[in-house]
């Protein structure tokens, strides 16, 4: 078996010069100053009241939308394990479909909906009702995160869901549970690494956007990501753009150590 | 015997256009050990899963204990099931799988603990309450699921092909367990199998089923011996088939011999179908026996030998201790009582169709 | 009731997914350029689209790039895949571990991370380098795809066709590939997807003249994007859910059923055609025709300019007409600020050669010696730029020697006449707590400062910190009235009567005034930047007469008149200027101001590596207040 061995070879090779040299590129400039030198000070930006207020604010919005992902995407996951379909790849669909109309035109186009005179509001006037502003908030931030990031929330607790054996749930109502003792004592714990695997899904990628907050913010709400993306972009000081970086990198870390824990054989992986 | 516990009437079930049992009647009687046997799709599980609650029949009703309990929820039936693959809590002890329906019904903490002791001594697992599902062999966790099932005293317990994952030999094992086990607790055991010789060896009663109707219910004994139809008897054991006709009252005529029978009241003359099992042929010399033929086929199977003899255009399944080598001619004799006699099935349904196992 | 919940459930998640992408189908048909207005229904986008090489060309890279790097992710996925599983348990974690990473990471800072390693190693950022990058992220939802399929392939198979004498490689793909190659096709299919949908990781690892759509979006985000946008993004979608439908709906139904009858010959053959045929046809389309334009692109070599200008900032046919004239390919880039621009040109990872900067920038390029000097006997056109600009210019470029006006304007308030209760002539209505959130301001440091220094009668150049300090505490205070912090977006939302107020470029107003007569202009009485764009050509430009020929060729009076047309800032170029015809935009006040208007305005100047950073230290204090 020696020679199957090494058809790992090549992916190796890769993973090391695209994946972990990469990562110490970042380790080092976050560790450096300009000149080169070693420095925490890059590590301490994060301690300046505005980068602590954006990465406390991210990590807000962030938790909110995974909240609120998990409570919508459960039920839905339920509903759709339930639903007699052949190919349960037709459900996968529905959720990747969407991601073929480009991401930012996707969240552009809440921007059209969501605005003061925008779709909504019109139907909404329409029937004489409040008008909604929530456009240029934290709001419309999580709006934009709980639509983006819900299939990956739906998809590993979909996928968990349909493996769980129908006569495991028939075994909890035949040992006289009550549909809800079998949610909550037999359902919910055997689904925990679709659930884990989900909300590190939807965490990470909230916490660390920059998209969604620059298009339905409206440029008032400064997030870490928007903080490194103009350290990078604009602020051309790769060194505190690297340190804020790794600063980020220990949530991610803590998200993938979860994983490790509660879903060892990756059966919540979300495709 | 005792009461009947379990009264089935008039139970009709379909999925779509495929209909899996159609007017279906039966009782369970109280301490009975009753398999419903039958090969896949033959409607038995849907039986079960209707007994257990998980489905409700569109038509008839399930009388429990005098009760209607067609529209009972699982839960709340005094039924416990032991399910194919076992269905264990994967996340939970094995102490906590056991425990998992006295909780619910808020037994006492030192209740619990007596009984998954006395569960776990009863299936031979002393000591295993720390251990996870994963980490228990086939036949343990099967054990499990059992103690599981019966530590909530059911009045019945109903099992769905229990034995149908494990190998020969531990099955063989688990089948004396379950006697064992129906004995020591007292209570109805429902039990479905596609395996003849497991409903042979456990039942008290045996149902069999194909394609949504009763076959024939009865002893194991009745059943092997005097099956009521062809797919009985080809279903259960070997057998040789033979069309026939009945002469007169213990009389009938297998491929133009006239062979003496016990049965009666099948008219004169009238076509029937013979049953004859293999182990009932005497093979003799030829000028003894009724009708004359040669050996073709001589396999040794251990505790017998199996031939096959050609006589009358007929290739004649035979089991004998005696062995004949091929080619030499015999007679064939048949003792009256071991000919089974049966109506030519009228339609289409009862007829033997293929065995899918 | 329990069954009809489930489904108003299901309903609402399906209008939440889906909403968004139909808004984008309707505005496809939309027959007005803006987003935010309905004018009438139109089919022309649809066609525009086939004719804008800009987005087809961003529409075959986008596509190429996730047809190459799901294969290539693809097969070295696979191999990985089945290495992996023939390693031993310890091995196995740490390759699974790895494998995660680009899956849990963070896309800023797995783009952040391949871009400090590209720049670190000298590959030039562009096509191979986003290739790379996409290769990269795919190559786990490979083999998270392939892993499943391969744990279930039973080993003995392998073994069995061993035994009959296959070699190894031959086994492998008779018995184990057909097992796997359901996990296999979806590993690609999800790479493709993933690799068209992203942006982050593009948007730090692309370099010039390469767009995907995604990253082409994004730069049209600030000015509004165009309607063929849309317009294709619908027709990609129809044509995914298409495909989809053929494959779900195609004659293969119930194979659970009871084969009694055998499957007739057409429904066979209607299956292939269905599931195989229609699909691999429309895919080979796609990738033929992109690498039809991928070689269509690379025929003229190394005889081209590569610009970087601002979003929207030239007529797109003045490009086609110069390419044309003298054979230069163009390779055309936008940025949104000056301050995204600077790093680019400092950090020299891309060799532009003809850059749009504003005044402050340039001097400040001059200043760190980022700029070439011109050669203005290559550029005989200047003569058609006023003489009063020229001697503008020497604020930042003392000599004239390295830059040449392209447009000017001034910064002001447009406002909705009939959203404000009296005229506007002072920064202090953006103070106004009446006009809460109807206010757009710049979100740019220099222009916001600007705007808050000379309301307190300050120097928009001013390095007094004290004075910095109280127009930071301005706009702190100014920020809960703000709508949105925004840059070209005030067109479209100020047409659309989003706000009642907005910070504008003088050039835009005249544009807005078209679309919504109820706008006005005003530059505020205390005074406000007057600002100027030139054209620079960087130091390390690889083609530098090219670049001076471009910048002539801009110079020439009809090429100038195009580009005024269509983006409507002021033009210094006094020949263009005669040949406006509508009076009303040749004497326009707001196109070109008379000199008593622009008595209290300043032009921007750079401050210093030192102030600058105290500005941008203050701007992003006043954001996250």
């Amino acid at each position: 078996m020696k020679s199957k061995r090494i058809l790992s070879g090549p992916y190796l090779f890769w993973a090391v010069s695209f994946i972990i040299i990469p990562l110490l590129m970042i380790v080092y400039y976050g560790m450096t100053n300009q000149d080169g030198a070693f420095t925490w000070m890059n590590l301490a930006k994060i301690t300046t009241p505005e980068n602590l207020k954006a990465l406390g604010l991210a990590l807000l919005l962030s938790f909110i939308s995974t909240i609120i992902c998990l409570l919508m995407a459960y039920p839905l996951a339920m509903i759709l394990s339930k639903i007699n379909v052949n190919q349960t790849s037709f459900v996968v669909l529905i959720f990747i479909l969407p991601m073929w109309m480009n991401f930012l035109l996707r969240t552009l186009a809440w921007q059209t909906l969501l605005e003061k005179n925008g779709v909504i509001n019109g139907i909404l006037s329409f029937f004489h009702l409040p008008s909604l502003s929530i456009i240029n908030t934290p709001y419309a931030i999580i709006l934009g995160m709980v639509y983006n990031f819900l299939p990956f929330m739906v998809l590993p607790i979909y996928n968990i869901l349909v493996k769980i054996d129908k006569n495991v749930i028939d075994a909890a109502l035949d040992l006289g549970a009550s549909n809800f003792q079998t949610l909550t004592k037999i359902i919910i714990p055997l689904s925990i690494p679709g659930v884990i695997s989900g909300i590190t899904m939807v965490f990470v990628p909230a916490l660390t956007t920059f998209v969604i907050s620059d298009l339905l913010g409206g440029s008032k709400i400064l997030l870490i990501g928007n903080v490194i993306e103009q350290e990078f972009k604009q602020g051309s000081n790769w060194h505190v753009g690297s340190g804020l970086s790794l600063v980020l990198m220990i949530f991610i870390i803590l998200s993938m150590a979860l994983i490790a824990k509660y879903d060892k054989d990756g059966e919540g992986n979300a495709f | 015997m005792s009461h009947k516990l379990i009264d089935l009437v008039n139970i009709s079930k379909s999925y779509g256009d495929n209909l899996v049992l159609d007017e279906l009647n039966l009782y369970i009687r109280e301490n009975e050990f009753l398999t419903l046997l039958g090969p896949s799709g033959c409607g038995k599980t849907t039986l079960l899963r209707i007994l257990g609650g998980f489905e409700s029949p569109d038509t008839g009703k399930v009388i429990f204990d005098g009760a209607d309990i067609t529209s009972l929820a699982p839960n709340k039936r005094q039924l416990n099931t032991v399910f194919q693959k076992y269905a264990l809590f994967t996340h939970m002890t094995i102490a906590e799988n056991i425990a998992f329906g006295l909780k619910i019904k808020g037994k006492t903490r030192t209740y619990i603990n007596d009984k998954i002791k006395y569960a776990l001594k009863l299936v031979n697992l002393d000591g295993f309450e720390n251990r996870m599902p994963d980490s228990l062999s086939g036949g343990q966790q099967q054990r499990i699921a059992i103690a599981r099932a019966i530590v909530n005293e059911p009045k019945v317990l109903l099992l769905d092909e229990p034995l149908g994952a494990l190998d020969l030999k531990l099955r063989q094992d688990m089948q004396y367990e379950l006697i064992r086990l129906k004995n020591e607790l007292g209570i109805t055991f429902v039990y479905v199998t596609h395996d003849q010789e497991e409903a042979l060896t456990m039942s008290d009663t045996i149902v069999v089923m194909n394609q949504g109707y009763i076959q024939q219910i009865g002893t194991p004994e009745d059943i092997y011996n005097e099956p009521e139809n062809a797919f009985v008897a080809d279903f259960i054991g070997e057998s040789n088939i033979l069309p026939a006709i009945m002469v007169e009252d213990k009389l009938v005529k297998i491929l133009g011999a006239n062979f003496p029978c016990v049965d009666v009241g099948f008219g004169r003359n009238k076509p029937v179908d013979a049953v004859i099992r293999p182990e009932d042929i005497d093979l003799v010399k030829p000028e003894e026996g009724i009708i004359e033929g040669v050996v073709t086929h001589l396999i040794f199977k251990g505790v017998h030998y199996e031939m096959e003899v050609s006589a009358n255009n007929y290739d004649w399944l035979v089991h004998s201790t005696d062995m004949f080598p091929v080619g030499t001619q015999v007679g064939i004799k048949v003792d009256p009582f071991d000919i089974q006699i049966m109506k030519k099935p009228e339609s289409e349904d009862e007829e033997a169709v293929i065995i899918e196992e | 009731m329990k069954n009809t919940i489930q489904k108003i459930y299901l309903g609402l998640i399906f209008v939440l997914l889906y909403a968004p992408i139909v808004t984008l189908m309707v505005l496809s048909f939309n027959d007005s350029k803006t987003r935010v207005k309905w004018g009438g229904f139109t089919g022309k986008w649809y066609v525009r689209l086939f004719q804008n090489e800009q987005i087809m060309n961003a529409l075959y890279t986008t596509l190429i790039i996730a047809f190459l790097s799901a294969l290539i992710a693809t097969i070295i996925g696979t191999a990985a895949a089945i290495g992996i599983q023939s390693l031993n348990r310890k091995f196995r974690t740490i390759m699974m571990g790895i494998t995660n990473i680009p899956m849990l990471n963070a896309d800023i800072v797995t783009g952040i991370s391949l871009m400090l390693l590209f720049i670190a190693f000298r590959f030039s950022l562009g096509f191979s380098t986003i290739l790379l990058a996409h290769i990269t992220f795919n190559i786990p939802y490979v083999i998270l795809s392939v892993m499943p399929k391969l744990k279930q392939t039973n080993k003995r198979t392998y073994e069995a066709a061993l035994d009959l004498g296959a070699s190894p490689v031959y086994a492998f793909f008779k018995v184990v590939f057909p097992d796997i190659l359901p996990g296999v096709f979806s590993g690609f299919l999800l790479s493709f997807t993933m690799s068209l949908d992203d942006f982050v990781i593009t948007h730090f690892t692309k370099g010039p003249g390469v767009e995907t759509l995604s990253t082409k979006i994004y730069s049209e985000v600030r000015k509004g994007i165009k309607p063929e946008m849309y317009a294709l993004s619908t027709l990609l979608f129809v044509s995914v859910l298409f495909l989809l439908i053929l494959i779900n709906t195609s004659p293969q139904k119930k194979e659970n059923a009871p084969k009694k009858a055998r499957v007739s010959k057409t429904a066979k053959a209607a299956h292939l055609i269905f599931r195989r045929v229609i699909p691999v046809t429309m895919a080979a389309i796609l990738v033929a025709g992109g690498f039809f334009y991928g070689s269509k692109n690379k025929i003229s070599g190394d005889n081209q300019v590569i610009v970087y200008n601002w979003g929207e900032y030239l007529d797109p046919v003045v490009l086609d007409m110069f390419e044309e004239e003298t054979g230069i390919e163009v390779i055309y880039e936008e940025f949104e600020t000056n301050e995204i621009m600077y790093p680019k040109i400092q950090s020299g990872a891309i060799a532009y050669d003809v850059v749009c900067p504003s005044d402050y920038m340039i001097q400040r390029m001059i200043e760190n010696d980022l700029l070439a000097e011109l050669n203005y006997e290559n550029i005989p056109n200047i003569k058609n730029i006023g003489k009063q600009y020229m001697e503008q210019s020497r604020q930042f470029d003392p000599e004239n020697k390295y830059s040449i006006p392209y447009c000017w304007g001034t910064v002001g308030i447009l406002y909705n006449k009939t959203l404000v209760s009296e005229p506007i002539d002072s920064w202090s209505v953006l103070w106004d707590p009446q006009y809460k959130d109807n206010i757009l301001m710049q979100d740019s440091v220099r222009d916001a400062f600007a705007v808050a220094l000379r309301y307190l009668g300050y120097s928009l150049n001013s390095t007094d910190l004290d004075e910095l300090e109280a127009a930071k505490e301005l706009l702190i205070e100014q920020k809960p009235l703000v709508q949105a912090y925004v840059i070209d977006q005030v067109r479209d939302k100020m047409i659309n009567n989003e706000a009642a107020i907005g910070v504008i470029y003088s050039g835009e107003a005249i544009y807005t005034q078209l679309e919504n007569p109820d706008l006005e202009y005003v530059i505020p009485k205390e005074g406000s930047n007057v600002w100027i764009d030139s054209w620079v050509i960087p130091k390390n430009s690889k083609h530098k007469e090219n670049a001076e020929t471009f910048i002539d060729f801009l110079c020439r009076p009809d090429i100038a008149k195009i580009n005024f047309d269509y983006i409507t800032y002021s033009t210094p170029n006094t020949a263009a200027r005669e040949l406006i015809e509508d009076p009303k935009i040749k004497n326009s006040t707001i196109a070109f101001p008379q000199p008593s208007e622009l008595e209290h305005c300043e032009t921007f100047r750079f401050l210093g590596d030192k102030y600058d950073a105290i500005y941008n230290e203050l701007w992003r204090e006043i954001k996250s207040k």
